[in-house]
C-alpha cells in the first residue's frame, strides 16, 4: 500500500487491522470497537498496572524485555486542587484504557487514553505522569498543557486524555518519506504508536517491529 | 547515503550524557562478522574470558537531521535507546526542545528503556544493528 501525506480513514482502519492481527498473535490485547451505527470505529487496548510502579502486563510473548521502571520522584505540576496523593504504602491496581481514533480534521490518528482504580475513581493526569518513563516527563513538565488535553471521547462520549494530534504529521513524515524512498510499506499505525506510546506509559512490545519486517519479506 | 572514511577518535567520558562503554569503530575493523565473534574496536577495555559486551551500532540520519561526523560506534549491549539518545543529542548539539527519535528497520522506534543488546539480537545483521535517527520538535 502506498503511503503519502494524506492518511484517510479507510487507510487508518486497513492499518489497525494489521496491526490487531499481530496484537492477536502475541496476546498484547488490542482490538476494534465499532460506532454504533458501525460508520467507524477505533482501536483499543486496556492494561492494569499495580501503583507501585511495577507493570503487571497482559498475558503474552513478546520479544524483549518490557518493564517499566520504578518512577519515584514526584512531578512537579501544580495542583488545584487539594487531591491525596497515593504513596507506595499500599498497593494498587489501575486500570489503564488507550484507544486509537482517527482525526479527520488533522487526518492522522489520535490517542485517547484514561486511567481508574477498579473501583471506578479516576486518576488525574498527575498520578498517570507517574507511570510514564523518566525521559519523558521532563518533556512533559516543559509544557503538558500544550499536548495533553482532556476531551470528550468522539464515540463513547466519556472524558478521556488526548494526546494533541497537531504535530504528528511533523514527526510521522520523516518516516514516510524514507519508507517511499526504500520503497518499503510501513505501517502507519505501528510506526506512529511506537513513538506517542512511551509518552503516555504504552510501550509496545518489540515484536510489532520484527512482524512489519516479515510483511515486507513476504511481499518482496 | 556515501559512508565516509571515519577516524579512530576517543570521546572523552565528560563527552558523552553518562556515555561509558561508547566508543568508536573504524572502518578497518567494522567487517562483517557473526554476532558471536570475540572483535572488539580498538582501545576498549573489555575484560577478557567474557562474551561480547560491545555490539557495533551504525547510526544514519534521516530527513533533515544533521549527520554525524562518526556513525560508527562500539555500543555495550546493556545501553538503553534513551541513554543513545542522549548521546547523539549532545553530540548533535541539540537544544531541550528539540525530540530525538531512534528506529530499528527504518519504521519502529523502540521503547526508551529497551536495550540495544536485545535489539542487536531482533535486527542485527553483518555483525552490526543499524539505527535510524531523527530529529523532531514535536512536543516542542
Amino acid at each position: 500500500m502506498e503511503e503519502d501525506e494524506f492518511f484517510g480513514e479507510k487507510t487508518f482502519q486497513h492499518h489497525c487491522s494489521e496491526f490487531i492481527k499481530h496484537s492477536q498473535q502475541i496476546g498484547d490485547g488490542w482490538e476494534w470497537r465499532s460506532s454504533k451505527d458501525c460508520s467507524d470505529g477505533y482501536m483499543c487496548k486496556t492494561h492494569f498496572q499495580i501503583k507501585s510502579g511495577t507493570m503487571v502486563s497482559h498475558p503474552g510473548t513478546y520479544a524483549g524485555v518490557q518493564t517499566c521502571p520504578p518512577v519515584e520522584e514526584v512531578l512537579e505540576v501544580p495542583l488545584d486542587d487539594a487531591e491525596a496523593t497515593e504513596t507506595a504504602a499500599a498497593s494498587e491496581v489501575i486500570k489503564y484504557e488507550y484507544h486509537v481514533l482517527y482525526s479527520s480534521s488533522y487526518q492522522v490518528p489520535v490517542l485517547y487514553f484514561r486511567a481508574s482504580f477498579l473501583d471506578g475513581r479516576p486518576l488525574a493526569l498527575k498520578d498517570i505522569w507517574e507511570g510514564v518513563h523518566e525521559c519523558y516527563q521532563t518533556r512533559l513538565q516543559q509544557g503538558p498543557w500544550d499536548t495533553i488535553t482532556q476531551q470528550e471521547h468522539p464515540i463513547l462520549g466519556q472524558p478521556f486524555f488526548v494526546l494533541h494530534p497537531c504535530k504528528t504529521n511533523e514527526f510521522m513524515a520523516p518516516v514516510l518519506k524514507n519508507s517511499q524512498k526504500i520503497n518499503r510499506n510501513i505501517n502507519y499505525i505501528t510506526s506512529w504508536l511506537s513513538i506517542v506510546g512511551p509518552v503516555v506509559g504504552l510501550n509496545l512490545p518489540l515484536s510489532y517491529a520484527i512482524a512489519t519486517s516479515q510483511d515486507e519479506s513476504n511481499a518482496l | 547515503m556515501a559512508e565516509e572514511p571515519e577516524s579512530v577518535l576517543q570521546l572523552p567520558s565528560t563527552a558523552a550524557a553518562g556515555g561509558e562503554g561508547l566508543t568508536d569503530v573504524s572502518p578497518e575493523t567494522a567487517t562483517p562478522e557473526p554476532p558471536s565473534s570475540a572483535a572488539v574496536s580498538p582501545g576498549t577495555e573489555e575484560p577478557s574470558g567474557d562474551t561480547k559486551k560491545k555490539i557495533d551500532i551504525l547510526l544514519k540520519a534521516v530527513g533533515d537531521t544533521p549527520i554525524m561526523k562518526t556513525k560508527k560506534w562500539a555500543v555495550e549491549r546493556t545501553r538503553t535507546i534513551q541513554g543513545l539518545i542522549d548521546f547523539i543529542k549532545k553530540f548533535l548539539k541539540l537544544v531541550a526542545s528539540e525530540q530525538l527519535f531512534i528506529y530499528v528497520n527504518q519504521s519502529f522506534a523502540p521503547s526508551p528503556d529497551q536495550e540495544v543488546g536485545t535489539l542487536y539480537e531482533c535486527f542485527g545483521s553483518d555483525g552490526k544493528l543499524v539505527l535510524h535517527y531523527c530529529k523532531s520538535q514535536a512536543w516542542g
